[in-house]
């Protein structure tokens, strides 16, 4: 089986918002210097989706970013968790893409990769949570996607998918090659190893530009943006607190219980 | 342009990793098993998994080889968040692991090596008696060579991870007879955990390192084979000290760890601890704790890292290695102090970390040399008249 996927370098998301800026005129969160970047956690289980599937079936994992050059770390870390390689995708030209560019370059990435079975990315990314750049994908190389998925079984070229519903989970059968964006339910990642990590080590990850992966340059980054962010900023949260008296226990939550339906949440 | 502080990808990928395990896995489950007093047979096997055992021994033999500075680095982490289980591992590589590498033959890497590098088993190191603790010479185990057996009478106290279901093989250092000089003759022996008339007891009722596994051992005629016989008859002592030298690496790790978590711990809370209308971090003497305690710590990791950089380029590190123990087991003993000042009350309560690391800091300026012991050793170094003792 050649199995890709394509994962991105995010701000931790357990910062808190407070410890971002906002740039109003670039319309960009700038988090603080020492937020550490990390691989966003549903890519995180798209890579364990694909590894276990490696172990069930043979091939070989191909991992792929977009990025800074800092996204290197993320990649090592996949490497590291017992994919095969990786390429991170670097050019002034990708900077501030949407869904759409973004899609459009890992779709040119993944076809000068070449031979594939199942291309896999994390139902969305951890920042914008857009959820969109996997079905882009999938439309730009034309082959069909399953989203939200916990459990992939393949045999006879054909792969057994189970997507999850907010009430339960549904089964969905695919033609290969396909696309599929991979949930929470899947399970924990696996951990690094310190003998990944040493192999890891010894790997390089080439950097592809724009005419690497066959790209056009109108096609990518914010050139190739077909969205514009209007505005960015910090929602104000608020949270106000009232306490319910009763004579006893039981009258006290009778009047919570009747609160809680009155504004709809029971 | 030699000098240089950068360490490598692996070195810090290493870091990451355990980082990483040590928040999802370790973290949460530390406090109770301190509580209960229990070793944790699934967690020394999720930390084998990833390879925590076998750190500085080749893939042919199952290790991770990742290196001395990297196995340093990874039981900073796991002190960071855990003495004990910390403890597990540095005993598991520095004292069984590392001797059996160092000077196991061939037959005895393949017999051991693949099964305590998967967490299968682990060994322990056996050197401290009752009647000798800083004084390792006055030792009274002895085996005596009778026909193709060596059969081993007395006693081993305070042993980690020597009395646990996990405990594969002891190595015990014995009197094995008397030298041509007329000194006594120290040799080591490989034993079996099921080796008949080794009794082994759980040592019950610490007051640190308690999800760390510590034994007593007694031995009844307790016969092994003679080919048990760990490297050359005779050179006991100098395995023993050599042992030592790696393994206390391993507890400076531990005390440089420990540090910087009770350090974390203390800059969190004293930024959200709240009194006379002010974070508690806002007054300068609370401020000029926090800045001591990141200096030392800053001292201390590059005295650390120093001295593995002089084991990993086959320099002499004795003296440094001593120092480094003596030096950041020391430094926690200061951080985890101000760290509880920090915390007022709840400090003292076990719900907080902090109370845990407070405890478990005390071994490291009593376990693998006293600090007495290491300054002795230092003060042996350092070309002042007569021989310091
Ligand atoms: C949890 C735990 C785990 C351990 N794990 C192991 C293990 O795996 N393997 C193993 O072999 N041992 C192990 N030990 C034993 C440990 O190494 C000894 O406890 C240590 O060496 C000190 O010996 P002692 O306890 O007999 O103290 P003693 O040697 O009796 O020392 C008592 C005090 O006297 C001081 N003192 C002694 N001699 C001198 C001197 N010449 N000058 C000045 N002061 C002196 C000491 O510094 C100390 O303060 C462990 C101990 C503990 C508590």
């Amino acid at each position: 089986m050649n199995l890709i996927v394509c994962v991105k370098e995010i701000p931790d998301p357990e910062t808190p918002a407070s410890a971002f800026a906002i740039d109003p005129e670039a319309k960009r969160a700038i988090p603080a210097k020492d937020t550490p970047p990390v691989i966003s956690p549903f890519d995180e289980q798209a890579v364990e989706a694909a590894l276990r599937m490696k172990d069930e079936l043979g091939g070989k994992v191909t991992v792929l970013s977009m990025g800074a050059p800092s996204a290197e770390k993320v990649l090592k870390h996949t490497l590291s968790m017992g994919a095969d390689e990786a390429f991170l995708l670097n050019d002034g030209a990708f900077d501030n893409p949407d869904s759409t560019s973004t899609a459009y370059a890992l779709a040119q990435a993944i076809k000068k990769v070449g031979e594939y079975d199942i291309v896999f990315c994390g139902r969305q990314a951890g920042d914008f949570d857009a959820g969109q750049v996997g079905s882009g994908i999938a439309e730009s190389l034309g082959i069909p996607s399953v989203t939200v998925v916990k459990k992939i079984d393949v045999s006879d070229g054909k792969a057994r998918v189970e997507r999850v519903l907010p009430d339960g989970y549904e089964v969905v059968e695919v033609s290969l090659p396909a696309l599929v964006t991979v949930s929470s339910e899947l399970g924990e990642p696996r951990y690094a190893t310190l003998k990944g990590i040493m192999a890891a080590a010894k790997k390089t990850v080439p950097v592809w530009n724009t005419q690497e992966i066959g790209a056009e340059s109108s096609k990518v980054g914010a050139s190739g943006a077909r969205t514009k962010i209007q505005k960015l900023f910090i929602p104000v949260r608020e949270s106000k607190c009232e306490m319910l008296e009763g004579e006893n226990e039981e009258e006290a939550a009778s009047k919570l219980a009747l609160k809680l339906r009155e504004v709809k949440l029971i | 342009m030699a000098l240089n502080f950068d360490l490598t990808e692996e070195q810090n990928l290493t870091r990451q990793a355990v980082r990483d395990f040590a928040e999802k896995e370790i973290a949460p489950v530390a406090q109770l098993l301190d509580e209960r007093e229990e070793f944790s047979v699934e967690l020394t096997r999720k930390m084998a998994e990833i390879g925590l055992l076998g750190c500085c021994v080749p893939e042919k033999y199952g290790g991770s080889n990742i290196g001395y500075t990297s196995y340093i680095i990874a039981v900073e982490e796991l002190a960071r968040v855990d003495g004990s289980q910390a403890a597990t591992i540095a005993a598991a590589n520095s004292l069984g692991i590392g001797p059996i590498y160092q000077f196991g033959n061939e037959k005895q890497r393949e017999e051991w090596l693949p099964r305590l590098c998967s967490g299968d088993i682990l060994a322990a190191f056996g050197l401290t008696e009752p009647e000798a603790g800083s004084d390792a010479g006055s030792s009274q185990t002895r085996a005596e060579l009778r026909g193709d057996h060596w059969v081993i009478n007395g006693s081993k106290i305070f042993i980690t991870n020597s009395a646990c279901s996990l405990t594969g093989v002891i190595i015990v250092q014995a009197i094995t007879g008397r030298r041509g000089d007329g000194k006594l003759e120290v040799s080591c022996l490989l034993v079996p955990a099921d080796a008949a008339g080794l009794t082994a007891r759980e040592m019950k009722g610490k007051m640190m390192w308690r999800a760390s596994n510590t034994g007593e051992l007694f031995f009844d005629d307790c016969a092994v084979p003679e080919v048990n016989l760990l490297g050359k008859r005779g050179d006991g002592f100098h395995q023993m000290l050599s042992t030592l030298d790696r393994g206390r690496l391993s507890i400076a790790a531990m005390g440089l760890g420990g540090s910087q978590g009770a350090f974390e711990l203390a800059v969190q809370y004293a930024n959200s601890r709240v009194q006379f209308g002010r974070p508690i971090s806002s007054f300068q003497v609370n401020a000029f704790k926090l800045a001591d305690m990141a200096l030392e710590i800053e001292l201390a990791r590059n005295l650390l890292y120093k001295a593995c950089w002089l084991l990993e380029n086959e320099r002499p590190f004795t003296v440094e290695a001593a120092m480094a123990k003596l030096y950041c087991s020391e430094v926690m003993h200061r951080c985890v102090h101000h760290a509880v000042q920090l915390h007022g009350g709840y400090g003292l309560m076990k719900d907080y970390r902090v109370e845990r690391m407070y405890r478990d800091q005390r071994l490291l300026e009593i376990g693998e040399g006293t600090s007495e012991v290491l300054r002795i050793i230092i003060a042996r170094n350092i070309g002042i008249a007569g021989r310091a003792m």
